[in-house]
């Protein structure tokens, strides 16, 4: 057993991966498996992305495998378009239209939501934020607000050629900011995905991915949704989607939660932690959206799940074993704010980053739009937080969770009432601690806020562990 | 903390009716109509914002009544929207019976649409001879209590419909202050509810030198169901319930929201608006959305009241319509 691996500079990551691409250089033909976008991340900072150079990275080729595909998401998406293929924009379903549109061999996916991120990696200096204030989208929204402004700014992904949107029980701010970029001359089909309730006694329900359970009136209602979907991406292709087209690429999406659900249980459970906040984060968002080609998000998953087996199998992790293991809720709008996690002494030990109705296989007995259609009313979001929280208890008592962070995301309507929701009943019926913060795109002013709040619930955390061993 | 004043108001009122005071109280009526303190046997809400769904959830935490959260679908150009729309008021008609009520046999249900209906009609008639303030005062008064007297359309017919003490309206030429020969400047009101109390937005308008032509809040004309049609009635009553609200309200949620586009793009210019009010509260992110495109549109000089629903913004907010108005004039 070897000591914890480092953490990485940026600079340090680099040389990793030169030394990875050298590697490649010398191997015979055929040999490896160094794809052509893996490259230095010093690249992206000349373009701008210059909060790279203030985050900790993992010490593993499998991590600059990771970061160059993210990276890169943009020329893959502007080589799909100029190899002939369409795309196709999804928004806010998180997990589903994504799998029915590569279930077409000339239609790839990408979510314009992913945009929220732009302002953290570029910190601040692309501008979105103001076009969106030019737009009527200020400060009171939550960050997606970027988005329209890369539609105005055509700077960040190409206009797609088909958009979608889920909306109904949605949040607010994404469907005024989608309706925003609509105004702007880009139509959008709209699909409805109600408010998911209880079923009343007697009513007919089906049990959702994920264990709950809906009424099949409900399921009804998102399967028709789901099919003007599927005519519209059929369309847009040429080419008939079909239930067989359908349930293949169920299969293949299934494949891929398949290897994070395997990451993630090993990652969340293992003790030392082998593999950082950051990286599981990067990871998990694998899974919506497959970041423009599922098969290499399947290689990427692939290598990383390979690099944390070696380190479980060596006794090895990124930190002294022994460390907070905390749950985490939301996604941050600072990627940095991963890596405080650890700085503060505790680790990963589950998430919902509001959407684990995408890391749950997608029933494959079922005709392929029901399977879908359950799948998509699974979502965290568009059931009471009740539910949400259920699901949140449940899944940190399996993975052995010991406090949960509610991270809020500034601006985001539903955030400040479903957090006071969820700290309510995870308190009650969890019996853990939970510390809320709001984490902003570029958190470093409020860093040493973050850092007392994280600080404290690791703290008592510890102390419940004391208190434990002397009763 | 994030939590919009309305919501926040809906919940408090629910858990605590007694305490209803002047503000902080969703509207029964918009300018301090009195209002019972009646503890309520349920609450219906519905999941047209996220504020109100996650309220629903809070007021049910908190031991509240039982809550019915209604399902209205954002998109509207589908028939499965409008059969959920539809299954949900089946649904809603259940909660009600098992809260103690009867279902309807389809005649009754006929009968009701059509007092409702005929009440309704009559309270468009009076809106338009009345004030902006004083027809937001009849709209509540009805969504209070339809069957009050005023809002009988035989009483209606006899009397105007008017309460004995309310002022009639002059729609032109009215001056904006006792000393000044200058008329009003005409603004249109855009935006979300109004709460109980903010009757003195109006006066606060008046004050300032202006004059509400268009009330497009939440609880004004835009908001009014459809008139029926009585030969679909007759076939299908809860169906032509249907198209009455969901098939004609024009509101900021619906998605696309072509039709608010629409009711704008006609009301505003035919009312002859100068300017527009958009009235939101904080953390409304669908109005908020719309200031910007109200302004690309109309053309008009917009002003952004972000409400935050407590006397000390109240004071800001008559200090904003001050400015707004003197730049107008």
């Amino acid at each position: 057993m070897t000591g914890p691996a480092r953490r990485l500079t940026m600079e340090e990551l680099d040389r990793l991966c030169g030394k990875r691409l050298a590697a490649a250089a010398g191997a015979a033909p055929g040999q490896g498996d160094t794809p052509a976008y893996i490259g230095p991340l010093e690249r992206h900072v000349r373009d701008g992305d210059r909060r790279l150079l203030r985050l900790w990275y993992d010490d593993s080729e499998a991590a600059v495998r990771l970061w160059s595909f993210l990276l890169t998401e943009e020329e893959r998406l502007h080589a799909a378009r100029a190899a002939g293929l369409r795309i196709v924009g999804a928004m806010k379903d998180l997990g589903t239209v994504p799998v029915m549109a590569y279930a077409l061999p000339n239609l790839v996916a990408f979510y314009p939501d992913g945009a929220w991120w732009t302002p953290c990696v570029m910190e601040l200096s692309e501008g979105l934020f103001g076009v969106a204030q030019s737009l009527g989208l200020g400060e009171a929204f939550c960050p997606v607000r970027a988005m329209a402004g890369a539609f105005v700014t055509r700077a960040h992904f190409p206009i797609p050629d088909l958009l979608t949107c889920s909306v109904g029980a949605t949040c607010d701010d994404f469907s005024a900011v989608a309706q925003r970029v609509e105004s702007l001359g880009h139509p959008i089909l709209w699909w409805e995905i109600p408010s998911r309730r209880r079923p009343e006694s007697g009513e007919p329900a089906v049990t959702l991915p994920g264990g709950l359970v809906a009424p099949t009136s409900q399921v009804a209602m998102v399967r028709s949704e789901l099919d003007r979907v599927r005519v519209a991406l059929a369309e847009l292709a040429g080419l008939p989607l079909g239930d067989a087209e359908l349930a293949a690429a169920i299969r293949e999406a299934n494949r891929i939660r398949g290897l994070l659900g395997e990451l993630r249980r090993l990652a969340y459970t293992a003790e030392p932690c082998p593999m950082p906040a950051l990286e599981m984060l990067i990871a998990e968002m694998l899974a919506i959206h497959f970041c423009s080609d599922r098969a290499e998000s399947a290689a990427v998953l692939t290598e990383l799940l390979g690099e944390v087996r070696r380190r479980i199998h060596e006794g090895r992790g990124v930190m002294e074993a022994g460390a907070a293991r905390l749950f985490w809720v939301n996604p941050v709008a600072d990627l940095r704010v991963m890596n405080l996690l650890e700085e503060c002494g505790a680790r990963l030990c589950g998430t919902d980053y509001m959407f684990c109705h995408a890391l749950d296989r997608i029933p494959e007995d079922l005709p392929p739009l029901e399977a879908l259609a359950r799948t998509a009313l699974a979502d965290p979001m568009v059931g009471p937080s009740a539910d949400r929280a259920a699901r949140i208890i449940r899944d940190a008592r399996a993975l052995g969770a010991e406090g949960i962070v509610v991270s809020r995301i500034p601006g985001a309507s539903h955030c400040a009432l479903e957090g006071a929701v969820l700290r309510r009943i995870i308190e009650a019926d969890g019996g853990l601690p939970v510390v809320e913060l709001e984490v902003p795109p570029v958190a470093d002013p409020l860093w040493p806020t973050l850092t007392t709040r994280l600080d404290a619930l690791v703290e008592t955390v510890l102390a419940s562990r004391r208190k434990q061993v002397i009763v | 903390m994030g939590v919009c004043p309305y919501a926040r108001a809906f919940v408090a009122g629910i858990l605590s009716p007694s305490g209803l005071a002047p503000q902080g109280n969703p509207r029964g009526g918009s300018s301090g109509l009195p209002r019972e303190a009646v503890v309520p046997d349920a609450a219906v809400m519905t999941s047209t914002c996220d504020q109100m769904r996650r309220a629903a959830e809070w007021l049910a935490m908190a031991g509240g009544p039982p809550v019915f959260l209604m399902n209205v679908p954002a998109t509207w150009q589908t028939a499965a929207s409008v059969r959920m729309y539809r299954d949900e008021l089946e649904r809603l008609g259940r909660f009600l019976v098992r809260l103690g009520g009867s279902p309807p046999s389809p005649n009754r249900l006929i009968e009701v649409m059509e007092d409702y209906d005929a009440r309704r009609a009559a309270l468009r008639g009076l809106v338009g001879t009345l004030s902006a303030w004083q027809a937001s005062e009849a709209v509540a008064r009805f969504d209070l209590d339809p069957y009050e007297e005023s809002m009988d359309p035989v009483q209606a017919g006899a009397t105007g419909g008017l309460p004995a003490s309310a002022e009639r309206y002059e729609r032109t030429s009215r001056p904006w202050h006792p000393d000044s020969a200058a008329p009003a400047i005409p603004l249109a009101l855009i935006g979300g509810p109004l709460m109980l109390g903010d009757g003195r937005l109006f006066e606060a308008i008046e004050r300032a030198g202006g004059q509400v032509v268009l009330d497009g809040t939440e609880g004004g004309v835009r908001t009014m169901p459809a008139p029926l049609n009585r030969r679909r009635l007759r076939d299908d009553p809860l169906m032509e319930l249907v198209d009455a609200y969901f098939g004609s309200i024009p509101d900021v949620f619906r998605r696309p929201d072509s039709a608010l586009t629409q009711w704008l793009g006609r009301e505003v210019p035919a009312s002859g608006a100068r300017g527009i009010i958009v009235w939101r509260y904080v953390w409304c992110d669908l109005w908020a959305a719309a200031v910007g495109r109200l302004r690309e549109s109309t053309g008009l000089p917009v002003l952004d009241m972000d409400i935050s629903g407590d006397d000390a913004g109240f004071d800001r907010t008559a200090h904003r319509l001050a400015a707004f108005l003197e730049v107008l004039r």
